[in-house]
């Protein structure tokens, strides 16, 4: 009997959202299949990748690295770089020295920096917090007046933050907002949940699960991606109809294989082949998993990620 | 399996103001009582315009409309004894979110109604009787299946009949509930829906006692498959029922505000 495939795509579908502004804009979402699965119907917007780079600067102990931004110094500098990089659809600047904990640099230099990469980027802009929920929330706010227009990706609001950067960045200003929650799928409903009972719409709202290196517990991150898009398209929950982004930089850089040095492991190889490997391996499965954007650090992973989007898509 | 789908009961002529408000073509008062039920959780709505002998089709067309036109084209279950007027509604529906029901056939004097859903398109409320209450689940069983073997023969879908296997009063029919669910767990176990009116349990009890009663069956009666129910959604204890019931099942994922979705 000869094979007759039943396409299975669902009558609900994820929200799209948009972030950037005029042709550079990117879309994510908006499908109505499980992920990669374009032979049940066509996946509206491909996973996009977004490169990372840090007001702190890259480290330039990895050769590669250190070529990709020889002579680019401050942080717009950087981002005019990044976003050159084969592979990008957007940029993510990481406010590391904003943390109390480390430079604790202050809102108007934080928001200077902001605008100045905003300036440089001709693709769209994501802008990733220190991690401190009250810091954060105090950057985010006037980071989403400074960009007005811009349509730019606030990451993250959490359970301890989400009110305050809620209201300021998309109800005032109409940026897009990360809704962050650490490998809690309950709590990622709930708090998309609170958001949307402030009145914000599910396509101004991205979901971050959490992130994990591959390997290191990701099987706890790719099982709840995986059962947050079962229930946004076949239980059609509204409530986790919202694209999913998987920063996964930093936990791919800070596991065992991407530190460790070549004198320690000489059988290992170089450490920036090692990071750029596990950044790409990671990437790579938390779209088979569902993420509609990946943020990864190396030009190296981007390439790889997307290239590998393409041939799939 | 889906989230439990309950079919909000307050549109019905037998209340003052909605039979006031039918009469006088008064949109306010059925607005009102539709978009309270939505926001309690509805998710069909029932029209209840009673016998409507005289000028049916025209109150039912203007119902569906008004309602539909509104109410963000909620789905409809059209309720009255009158099939021309059921008739009608259809001819006026918008299913982008969901068939009509027919409410309702059976294998009675009212037969002719699943016919009406089959050539409609339509889904059909099918009680499992012919004159008066069951006696059994054996006699439900036996006009099931007659119902069942007629829609099917009209080219339905089996998931298009769904069967009501009638709720009797508990006080003065207390020993005939057991029964009764355990013929909705037959009805799921053959892959058949099920659905029932749950208040008429509770018929003649205090006020109060009521919804405990009501919603205690309910959660019962899901447990066993029912599919749907026609119940009062802005009664709080049935919809908290309802949602809590959705999550032990499974049917949807836990959040702490899922009672405020």
């Amino acid at each position: 009997m000869p094979f007759a495939p039943v396409p299975q795509a669902f009558k609900s579908s994820l929200k799209e959202v948009v972030i950037g502004a005029g042709e550079s804009a990117v879309a994510l979402g908006g499908e109505n299949v499980l992920p990669l699965y374009s032979f049940d119907a066509p996946i509206k917007n491909r996973p996009k990748v977004g490169i990372e780079i840090s007001d702190l600067g890259p480290d330039r102990s990895l050769p590669e690295l250190a070529k990709f931004y020889e002579g680019a110094s401050s942080a717009a500098e950087l981002a005019a770089r990044a976003c050159a990089a084969p592979g990008a659809d957007f940029v993510c600047l990481w406010l590391e020295g904003a943390d109390p904990n480390g430079e604790d640099r202050d809102v108007a230099d934080c928001v200077k920096i902001c605008r100045e990469v905003a300036e440089a980027s001709p693709l769209p802009l994501a802008v990733q917090g220190c991690g401190s929920p009250d810091k954060d929330a105090r950057l985010f706010e006037k980071i989403a007046e400074a960009l007005q227009g811009r349509n730019v990706l606030l990451l993250s609001a959490k359970e301890e933050n989400y009110k305050g950067i809620a209201v300021a960045a998309v109800t005032a200003y109409g940026q897009k907002i990360a809704a962050e929650s650490s490998v809690d799928i309950n709590l990622a409903k709930q708090l998309n949940v609170l958001i949307s009972q402030l009145g914000i719409a599910g396509d101004s709202t991205v979901m971050h699960l959490g992130a994990s290196a591959a390997g290191y517990g990701f099987e706890y991150i790719a099982s709840t991606t995986d059962r947050v898009r079962l229930a946004a398209l076949a239980q059609n929950d509204a409530a986790l109809q919202m694209p999913v982004i998987a920063p996964v930089a930093a936990d791919a850089w800070s596991v065992k294989e991407s530190v460790m040095s070549e004198d320690e492991f000489p059988e290992w190889g170089p450490v920036e082949r090692r990071g750029a490997d596990m950044e790409i391996c990671t990437a790579s499965a938390m779209i088979a998993a569902g993420a509609n954007a990946v943020i990864v650090r190396h030009p190296r992973s981007a390439a790889a990620v997307a290239e590998l989007i393409s041939a799939l898509l | 399996m889906g989230r439990f789908i309950v079919i909000g009961e307050r549109i019905h002529c037998i209340s003052p103001a909605i039979r006031a408000a039918m009469e006088a073509r008064d949109p306010e008062p059925i607005l009102r009582r539709a978009r309270e039920q939505l926001d309690a959780g509805a998710v069909y709505l029932d029209v209840n315009i009673g016998p409507a002998a005289k000028n049916g089709e025209d109150l039912m067309k203007w119902a569906v409309r008004l309602i539909q036109e509104n109410c963000d084209n909620v789905p409809l279950c059209l309720d009255t004894a009158n099939a021309a007027a059921i008739e009608a509604g259809i001819s006026v529906y918008d299913r982008s979110r969901g068939k009509p029901i027919v409410n309702s056939a059976n294998a009675g004097d009212r037969k002719s109604n699943v016919d009406l859903a089959a050539r409609n398109d339509a889904i059909a409320i099918a009680l499992c009787s012919k004159d008066g209450v069951p006696a059994n689940n054996d006699e439900r069983q036996e006009y099931c299946q007659e119902l069942l073997e007629h829609g099917l023969a009209l080219g339905m879908e089996a998931e298009d009949l769904w069967f009501d296997p009638l709720c009797l009063v508990i006080k003065g029919m207390q020993e005939k509930q057991l029964e009764m669910l355990e013929f909705i767990r037959q009805l799921n176990d053959m892959g058949l829906s099920s659905v029932c009116g749950i208040s008429n349990i509770s018929n003649g009890m205090p006020k109060a006692v009521r919804p405990i009663i009501d919603s205690t069956e309910l959660a019962m009666a899901i447990e066993c498959g029912l599919k749907a129910a026609i119940l009062n959604p802005c009664e709080r204890r049935m919809m908290e029922t309802v949602k809590a019931a959705d999550i032990i099942l499974n049917n949807t994922l836990y959040a702490d505000s899922f009672l405020d979705i």
